[in-house]
């Protein structure tokens, strides 16, 4: 009874949520970017031409009359037709998120089962060598810029060994297993380095709580004090920090999704905001607004999965 | 835990060698394997308004003319229209005759899936679509006020629920099944290059009732290629051959380099020659570059931040590229860059001497080398060479490096050294070439003591200031619409300052009438040398600082035939062909 309680109290507080984030991208793109006749119209574009551009997508009208056209869509996912391309944005999206997920998805897997798998091997083995080497690694890995990983793995993984195309996507399991390969191992190259810090630390500290002396004391082994009673209090931090990434995981990776031409949402995106295609960078902005707050709300029913004496009120 | 390790890293292993297993090459049909640069923004011809939209749109569909694939300077020639136009005397009525038995493609719109013959209410059909309020085109500006009844016909759309296609219009009308006549309400001696263009390009009534909104993703034209449904969310288009395509032959005539270029080798032959065409649409440039080495795609358009690694300093190809038969094609491209004062901000407004200064203080010598690679031509007006009416004797006096006149300019205009003038802003788009390039010319103008300020914006951002007028310098480039000095002249007439394309507000009355004289004027020998004078009248004027004509380098490899650098891209995918067996030979093995 507790959690459908609290459950409608989050449900109904996506609502002033939503008119706030709604509030703030009609303010950003009517401040920011103006009138987008003439880029919708090109270089040719005549006065008489943009006024009735104008007068046709209704940016002539009052600016709240407005804001309640992005509050409309918002509840309805009626998102209308991109300036730019003139394509139905609910089929763009519906396209996009599957590339997009096809390769999220298993590399962040992946990319979390072995960040987790090293960090207790590097707290169990604290100080030591092993730990000293993969912070080392962690520290290197994350210092180097996102797009040098790209730019070398493509040209050593692809062109110059052969190993995978150097770019590409084609829809349909199993064809695109092929495409999100090297861009996977990258994204998962890239998150070993914060996910295995972040979890060595998590994992540290609880190494250091009353309990695990105890259990030490009792006699049990390093083993079972890590695996049955540290990981498993560890898990409240470790599922923030997990479910609150899957959100982004719908909306792409912007680089890596460029550079392999795969065509998710993170393309939709920058390609919306080369354009300032207004009606796609609000349902993006939109969309990925609700994806947080559901996935927020996972993210409490997982804790009192997690931990009992957590109750939601 | 060193087990799990272990077993996740065999995995790891397992996929790599998966994944090794690369896809054969398929050497059974001349497929063209391309790069596109951006997304497409659909199939809709009315609204193929950008370079990318346009090249793929001419792959199905096709107009009344097209522009003459070999011949320069740039002609038209017919396309779907039999021969060229019967034009009245008073140059206002144009009578096309259409090819009978030209197909649509065959499509579900049609009764049986069987596409239709072409008729010649077919154009005036995609006409009035060009013209429908409703539909926003962005080819509407190229006839807007040019044919006899079309714009008042839209007028009349605009309060309506549903355009009516049904009403008749002047200035467009089938006068049976094969013939269609145009007439004008002004003179407009561009309208035929206009027919060349992708805007005019036919499409059938059925397709678009069936599809609606959807019709922009189910291309259904007379084309050489066929494409069935296309994704707005894509990264690969695939065509194929229309099998039911016209007998349309590769031209037989051409430059005189042609022959000996083996672009004549086949003439008179049936097109198109490929089986198949797959664009990539492939926005970052390394990835194409690694692609065209390793022969996956078959052609590209050099991205500058390769040409080091693609050309020498004597302008040919690399040992690289050369050792993997690439060749490099120069195209001349029909543009101008340019850096444009605002003539209406007061500072610039009456103060020739300033901008006289300015300009002679650019050092567009040094700016070609570093940024073009010494390719571009230096511009003395805003005319390219390629187009009647450029001077390549003609040298602006106003134009070149000139240090010592530029500081003396600068003194008489009353700033000696730079003293008591303001800082002057400089609008540039942000990418790395535009910030390099605006470094280069505040630290050129540093020289006499102008101060430059660049500020970098996104292009809407850019555009938004230009069309407000609330800039006061900015670097911007003008690429021809079609072949024609008028298109690039009118960037100096007073009525088209912003938001129209005279960005810089020129408004000298002079030049206006002239303009307004010239531009009404057929093709002749008098209107060239008008075009000359214009230009020099207008360009001694410094509206802009100007820049270069660009030379586009494109890469090819050696398989793919009969390709000639055109600015004009639309169809042109029907005259290439593939050496099957020489790419066999050559494909790179790596």
């Amino acid at each position: 009874m507790d959690n459908l309680k609290y459950f409608l109290k989050r449900l109904l507080q996506t609502i002033p949520i939503l008119l706030g984030v709604c509030l703030i991208i009609f303010l950003l793109f009517h401040i920011v970017s103006g009138d987008p006749t003439h880029l919708i119209l090109g270089k040719n574009a005549t006065k008489q031409q943009m006024a009735e551009l104008r007068e046709q997508l209704g940016l002539n009208r009052h600016w709240f009359i407005q804001y309640l056209d992005v509050v409309k869509s918002a509840f309805t996912f009626d998102f209308g037709s991109s300036w730019a391309t003139k394509q139905n944005i609910a089929n763009m999206v519906k396209e996009g998120i599957t590339p997009s997920l096809t390769l999220t998805l298993p590399a962040f897997i992946i990319s979390t089962i072995f960040s987790l798998m090293l960090g207790v091997l590097v707290a169990y083995y604290r100080g030591g060598k092993v730990d000293r080497y993969v912070r080392v690694i962690c520290i290197c890995g994350m210092s180097i810029p996102s797009l040098s990983y790209i730019l070398f793995f493509q040209w050593s993984l692809a062109y110059k060994l052969g190993w995978f195309d150097i770019s590409g996507y084609d829809f349909g399991f199993p064809n695109f297993i092929p495409y999100i390969i090297l861009p996977g191992i990258i994204w998962i190259i890239l998150s070993i380095g914060p996910d295995v810090r972040f979890f060595r630390t998590v994992i540290l500290d609880e190494l250091y709580q009353d309990y695990v002396r105890t259990a030490r004391a009792k006699g049990l082994n390093e083993v079972t004090v890590l695996f049955k009673h540290v990981l498993k209090n560890t898990l409240i931090p470790i599922i923030t920090y997990v479910v609150i990434q899957l959100p982004y995981l719908i909306l792409g990776a912007l680089l890596l999704e460029s550079f392999f031409s795969i065509p998710g949402l993170g393309g939709l995106i920058l390609s919306a905001l080369n354009n300032n295609d207004f009606p796609v960078l609000k349902a993006m902005a939109i969309l990925s607004s609700i994806a947080i707050i559901i996935f927020s709300l996972i993210t409490d029913f997982l804790y009192t999965l997690a931990d009992p004496r957590v109750k939601l009120k | 835990m060193f087990l799990v390790l272990r077993s996740s890293l065999t995995w790891l292993l397992l996929i790599f060698v998966t994944a090794s297993c690369a896809k054969k090459d398929d050497y059974s049909q001349k497929i063209l394997y391309e790069r596109i640069e951006q997304n497409v923004k659909g199939f809709d011809p009315i609204h193929s308004n950008d370079y990318y939209s346009s090249r793929e749109v001419g792959k199905v569909y096709e107009g009344l003319l097209e522009f003459h694939y070999l011949k320069r300077p740039y002609t038209v020639t017919p396309n779907l229209a039999k021969e060229m136009p019967q034009v009245s005397k008073n140059g206002l009525t144009y009578t096309f005759k259409i090819i009978p038995g030209v197909l649509f493609h065959d499509d579900e719109c049609f009764p049986g899936g069987i596409g239709r013959e072409l008729v010649a209410e077919d154009f005036v059909y995609s006409f009035k679509r060009l013209a429908d309020p409703k539909l926003v085109a962005t080819g509407w500006w190229l006839f807007d006020e040019k044919i006899k009844g079309l714009n008042e016909w839209r007028n009349a759309q605009k309060d309506t629920a549903i355009s009516d296609y049904s009403a008749s219009i002047e200035g467009v009308k089938a006068l049976d099944k094969y013939t269609l006549q145009f007439v004008l309400s002004k003179p407009f001696p561009q309208f035929l290059y206009g027919l060349a263009m992708s805007f005019s390009y036919v499409v059938p009534k059925e397709a678009v009732d069936k599809y609606g909104a959807e019709f922009i993703n189910h291309p259904v034209g007379t084309g050489p290629f066929t494409l069935k449904v296309y994704s707005p969310q894509t990264n690969k288009i695939e065509y194929y051959k229309n099998k039911k395509f016209r007998d349309k032959f590769y031209p037989s005539e051409g430059e005189e380099s042609d022959k000996a270029n083996g672009l004549l080798a086949d003439a008179g032959k049936k097109v198109p020659f490929l089986d198949k065409i797959v664009s990539y649409i492939m926005v970052e440039h390394n990835p194409a570059w690694l692609a065209i080495l390793k022969g996956e795609i078959d052609e590209f358009k050099l991205p500058k931040d390769n040409l080091s690694q693609a050309i020498t300093d004597m302008n040919g190809p690399t040992e690289e590229l050369k050792s993997r038969g690439i060749e490099v094609v120069v195209e001349r491209a029909l543009d101008v860059t340019y850096s444009g004062f605002n003539t209406q901000f007061e500072l610039f407004k009456n103060n020739p001497k300033l901008r006289q200064a300015m300009s002679h203080a650019y050092d567009a010598g040094t700016a070609n080398e570093l940024f073009y690679h010494n390719q571009g031509i230096l511009a003395q007006t805003p005319i390219p060479p390629g187009i009647a009416g450029y001077d390549e004797n003609y040298k602006n006096p106003n134009v070149g490096y000139d240090l010592e006149k530029a500081k003396k300019l600068l003194a008489e205009a009353g700033y000696p050294g730079g003293k008591g003038l303001p800082e002057i802003t400089y609008d540039n788009l942000s990418d790395t070439l535009a910030r390099q390039m605006a470094e280069f010319f505040s630290n050129s103008l540093a020289k006499i003591g102008v101060k430059i300020k660049p500020i970098f914006n996104t292009w809407p951002e850019m555009t938004k200031k230009i069309d407000r007028q609330s800039v006061q310098l900015f670097a911007i480039s003008w690429i021809a619409d079609y072949p024609d000095a008028e298109n690039f002249l009118q960037l100096f007439y007073g009525p088209n300052a912003s938001p129209g394309s005279n960005n810089s507000n020129f408004n000298d009355p002079a030049y206006n009438a002239l303009f307004e004289k010239v531009s009404k004027m057929q093709d002749s020998k008098e209107r060239t040398e008008l075009y000359k004078k214009l230009a020099r009248l207008g360009s001694e004027q410094l509206p802009w600082i100007f820049g270069v004509h660009r030379m586009n380098l494109r890469l090819k490899h050696s398989w793919l035939k009969n390709y000639k650098a055109t600015e004009f891209k639309y169809g042109i995918e029907q005259y290439w062909d593939i050496d099957l067996e020489q790419k066999k030979l050559k494909k790179p093995q790596l």
